[in-house]
């Protein structure tokens, strides 16, 4: 094809090499957050050296040199503590190649390479944050990559300068502006896929919120930041403030200390087959009561499995496994905000029969320990005429021997926790509400066992949806009841009902307490109220409509449109958009209108030459019109005049620019004699 | 192809004349697009998804792009100006561009020849200068002009073709022939002119300096050696009738002669002499000057090529 036999320009130009340089900087200072910092200085110092060798001031490093520098950067990497082949390695592995290949002269076609993998590392810095500012940032990322691309093909001759700079990053703005539309109605039609195989997990990817196993304390922990864990929108009825159990994790296994999930600690593998073996999800084990709540929540990243749903849920879609202890969990780790629709009856009985693995897990309780309370236990049991009147005894206590909610529990020492709590300090946060409630439950062989997750949540001005912060984090109990399956019973809402109406903040008041040591968080600026109501449903927007749009939103959405029109009308509808767009670059960009900018004085006289020309007299590119007047009416004797005419009217519009001939209409002459030519 | 890019002197790059594919290089792009859509489905990640597709709108845009750098373009051919065979052959183009479309880096050439790049940001139009070699005399019809783009990205390659309704003349080689054969046969023995004297052309001698000397005839080589000023004296001649005359030629070879003659004209022209041409056909009476010069090698040029009696 064309370009051979050409001696087209080779070399990236200097103008071009910076922008390359600019580019790459752009580009890799996001990973900066993720990544080893020292990625940053290195590829600073190749693009001084870069710079330097451009300018003429440092001969080109040779092949040892930059062998050993390679060599360098990959044990830097390894000895930064990362393992192998973990994706942070192979992403810095990436980020390492891109830095250095500045070090080596690079030709036209590496320039645009080097642009295509910073494209790459675009998309994959969105793997690390997807926030509303990574992706803006993200954006700029791509107009400077476009931009490089664009100063690399202009002329060499371009000089840098803040003009051409600005032009280039113009034209790369409005391409991407103009792309816009036509990427939307890709990434809304083009189809989703279930991932295709497993992948790697990020080990900076800190594990965020609620924990799999519980001391007394550890929420308090959480309680002190403002970290969204998630939010929810409901289509139907809203629930009231005490329904807003958003059922986590259970934990069963108390070894004298603290809580966890299972006798044994596994990882979340083995715990998903512990699960299914001792409790796989059964629908028969519910009866469906009451009207349930239809929900979407979108979880955000914790890297973690758990999901967070009201109880009972019986339908969940998406990549999740719903369990026999009611909770539902994720696949895989929550890596990226991940949307689901649920739908949950939370009138319904639960396990009416218990199954043995169940109760065994239920009523599990160190051999020693804690005897003080055992022994309360048994004696307040005696008193009581039923299991229901045991546990609202056990409640009423909490409400009467004056115990108190508190952020700032005392600390409780390494043996006999529940005893200390119960008899002695009694000021606990809802931890220790519920680890010592279910222990006094176990205590009399009542079943129990501890719910983690959240309680609550805050719904914003409109209504529309719930935001659930890490201060929402919350431990409850369930009790085993015969003819009556699981009971829910929270503890806490005993001795701080204001918990449960009011959320945390209203609970801990009187102490202070709240988001304590968190000085920044937003929420401690009342006067900031409004803008974050106004970021809240920005973010929630941006979760809900781009990072949530999965195959589930696409398939309701065509569901939906198919509801209206059938397949045929829509594909055509498809393509009638794609059309549109085309038709819209194509006015955009200025190619209907060929010659219509031309003034009209000029186009008439193009007519004139044309129709001259017809007649037999060709104007020469270099002829005046005056001169080609005179030629022309020499020709055509009996056309002198018209010709003399229309070429004085034509120059008059041109060389008297502010003439006044509005009077004269003289397009309208020109139009007349044009016709007389004819 | 012909049709739709007939030969003309004016040629207005319109839809119908421009080709467009990708370039090589975006193949590199389309990889990086698929490993996009790879990670996007199995990290479930709407951001990459939207940066691949991003990037997919990008490739499609960059069509318009560039083809609107090449739409409009206008090509007027303004001169090819004469050479001799084997010399370059110099084709002067006009390029004009529609008022709103600007046009960057696009590449006017013939291949293995010559490549020229152009830029019309604010100017409307320019003209620029390719050259092409010329192997035998006549006239030369400058062939079809390679005029491609891959601005603005380089992902693209429009490409179109030019050929105009120009011709060039080529003059044959000026060859001397140095056989002895012109001394006898042609009547153009300079010597045989009448000299006049204070001329300025041919060098005749020295003579002492007089007073009114153009200080331009001052022979500093003598006054160097001698210390007194000496003038050069030129004379012209006021030549008869020189005939260059094919006939009188004691050459084989029409292409021989026809270089042997242009050779000649060369010579006299240099020397500012009177010359007449005749050739086979063609008679062109003695006279002198540019105009002169140029008549007689077209002569030379055109002869025996057919329509040459109408050009």
């Amino acid at each position: 094809m064309l370009g051979k036999g050409y001696q087209l320009p080779q070399q990236v130009t200097y103008r071009g090499m910076i922008w390359l340089l600019a580019a790459q900087l752009v580009v890799m200072l996001p990973f900066a957050f993720y990544l080893p910092i020292w990625l940053i200085p290195v590829m600073l110092a190749s693009a001084y050296w870069r710079i330097r060798v451009l300018k003429g001031h440092s001969a080109q490093p040779r092949l040892v040199l930059r062998l050993l520098v390679i060599a360098l950067g990959i044990s830097g990497v390894l000895i930064s503590g990362m393992t192998l082949l973990s994706l942070d390695t192979m992403v810095s592995m990436l980020l390492l190649g891109f830095a250095f290949k500045s070090l080596e002269a690079i030709t036209q076609r590496d320039a645009l390479v080097v642009v295509f993998i910073g494209f790459f590392l675009v998309a994959i810095s969105f793997l690390f944050s997807q926030s509303i500012p990574a992706g803006a940032y993200g954006v700029f990322s791509l107009i400077v990559l476009t931009g490089a691309l664009i100063a690399n093909q202009q002329s060499p001759a371009q000089q840098i300068s803040l003009h051409a700079t600005r032009s280039s990053l113009k034209m790369a703005s409005v391409m991407l502006l103009q792309c816009v539309p036509l990427m939307v109605l890709v990434f809304i039609f083009m189809p989703r896929f279930s991932p295709l195989w497993s992948i790697p997990s990020f080990e900076s990817h800190a594990k965020t919120g609620i924990t799999d196993s519980m001391a007394p304390g550890d929420i308090a922990n959480l309680s002190k930041s403002d970290e969204l864990a998630f939010r929810a929108s409901f289509d139907g009825r809203l629930p009231q403030a005490n329904e807003l159990y958003w059922r986590g994790l259970v934990l069963n296994n108390f070894d004298g200390k603290s809580w966890q999930q299972l006798p044994n600690k596994y990882d979340t593998d083995e715990l998903k087959s512990q699960l299914q073996y001792n409790m796989a999800w059964s629908d028969a084990n519910v009866s469906v009561q009451g009207e349930p709540f239809k929900y979407e929540v979108i979880y955000e990243k914790t890297g973690q499995p758990w999901m967070f749903t009201l109880t009972p849920t019986t339908r969940v879609d998406g990549q999740t496994v719903k369990y026999g202890d009611y909770r539902v969990m994720a696949r895989s780790d929550i890596q990226s905000p991940l949307m689901v629709n649920a739908v949950s009856y939370p009138d319904s009985k639960r396990d009416l029969e218990l199954s043995a693995q169940v109760r065994a897990l239920a009523l599990q309780l160190p051999a020693t320990g804690d005897e003080k309370t055992r022994t309360f236990a048994k004696a307040l049991r005696e008193r009581s005429i039923s299991d229901s009147d045991y546990i609202e005894k056990v409640l009423t206590r909490f409400t009467e021997k004056s115990y108190f909610y508190t952020l700032r529990p005392p600390l409780l020492g390494d043996e006999d926790t529940i005893d200390a709590f119960l008899f002695d300090s009694k000021k606990g946060f809802c931890s220790h509400y519920s680890g010592s409630f279910v222990f006094m439950m176990r205590a009399v062989g009542i079943p129990a066992r501890i719910v983690v997750g959240y309680l609550g949540g805050e719904w914003n001005e409109g209504g529309d949806y719930l935001s659930v912060r890490q201060y929402d984090a919350h431990a409850w109990a369930e009790v085993w009841l015969k003819g009556e399956g699981w009971r829910r019973v929270d503890p806490t809402s005993r001795v701080a009902p204001s918990r449960v109406e009011g959320g945390l903040e209203a609970a801990v008041e009187y102490e202070g307490s709240f988001l304590e040591g968190n000085l920044f968080a937003a929420r401690n600026f009342k006067w900031l109220d409004g803008i974050r109501e106004k970021m809240d449903a920005m973010q929630y927007g941006w979760r809900r409509w781009v990072l949530g749009y999965d195959r589930e939103s696409q398939t309701n959405l065509l569901k939906s449109i198919l509801d209206r029109m059938s397949a045929v009308p829509l594909a055509a509808l498809i393509g009638a958009l794609f059309l549109g767009i085309f038709l819209l670059w194509f006015v955009m960009l200025g190619l209907f209108r060929r010659q219509t900018y031309e003034a009209y004085e000029h186009q008439l006289y193009r007519k004139f030459c044309k129709q001259l020309q017809k007649l037999g007299v060709l104007r020469e590119p270099h002829q005046t019109p005056h001169e080609f007047a005179l030629i022309a009416s020499e020709q055509l004797p009996d056309k002198a005049a018209a010709i003399h005419a229309f070429t004085s009217l034509y120059q008059q519009l041109c060389y008297i620019p502010n003439g006044d001939f509005e009077r004269d209409k003289p397009h309208q002459k020109m139009r007349k004699l044009l016709r007389e030519l004819k | 192809m012909d049709r739709r890019l007939p030969r003309a002197k004016e040629i207005t790059l319109t839809q119908k004349k421009i080709f467009i594919l990708p370039s090589k290089i975006s193949l590199g792009l389309m990889v990086i697009i698929f490993l996009l859509f790879l990670v996007g489905i199995n990290f479930q990640n709407s951001l990459v998804y939207i940066v691949c597709f991003w990037l997919i709108a990008l490739l499609v845009i960059n069509i318009f792009y560039t083809y609107r750098n090449l739409a409009g373009l206008t090509i007027k051919a303004i001169s090819a100006a004469p050479c001799f065979a084997g010399e370059k052959m110099v084709l002067e183009l006009e390029v004009s561009r529609p008022v709103k479309l600007r046009k960057s880096a696009i590449y006017f050439g013939w291949k293995n020849e010559d490549l020229v790049e152009l830029n019309l940001q604010e100017a409307q139009s320019t003209r620029i200068k390719l050259s092409h070699s010329s192997d035998k005399r006549g006239r030369f019809n400058p062939p079809r002009i390679d005029i491609f783009t891959r601005f603005p990205t380089g992902l693209n390659t429009a490409w179109s073709y030019a050929t105009m309704d120009i011709n060039g003349v080529v003059y044959p080689e000026p060859i001397e022939k140095k056989q002895g054969a012109e001394k006898q046969n042609s009547d153009e023995e300079a010597n045989d002119g009448q000299e006049i004297a204070g001329g300025t052309s041919d060098f005749a001698g020295i003579r002492e300096y007089q007073a009114g000397d153009s200080p331009k005839h001052i022979h500093w080589g003598q006054y160097a050696k001698t210390g007194e000023l000496y003038t050069k004296s030129f004379v012209d001649y006021e030549s008869h009738d020189v005939w260059l005359d094919w006939q009188s030629l004691n050459i084989s070879g029409t292409e021989s002669r026809l270089s042997h003659l242009c050779a000649m004209v060369l010579n006299f022209h240099e020397s500012q002499r009177q010359y007449g041409l005749r050739i086979p056909g063609k008679e062109i009476q003695p006279n002198k000057g540019e105009a002169h010069k140029v008549r007689c090698l077209t002569a030379l040029a055109l002869y025996g090529l057919p329509q040459d009696e109408a050009a």
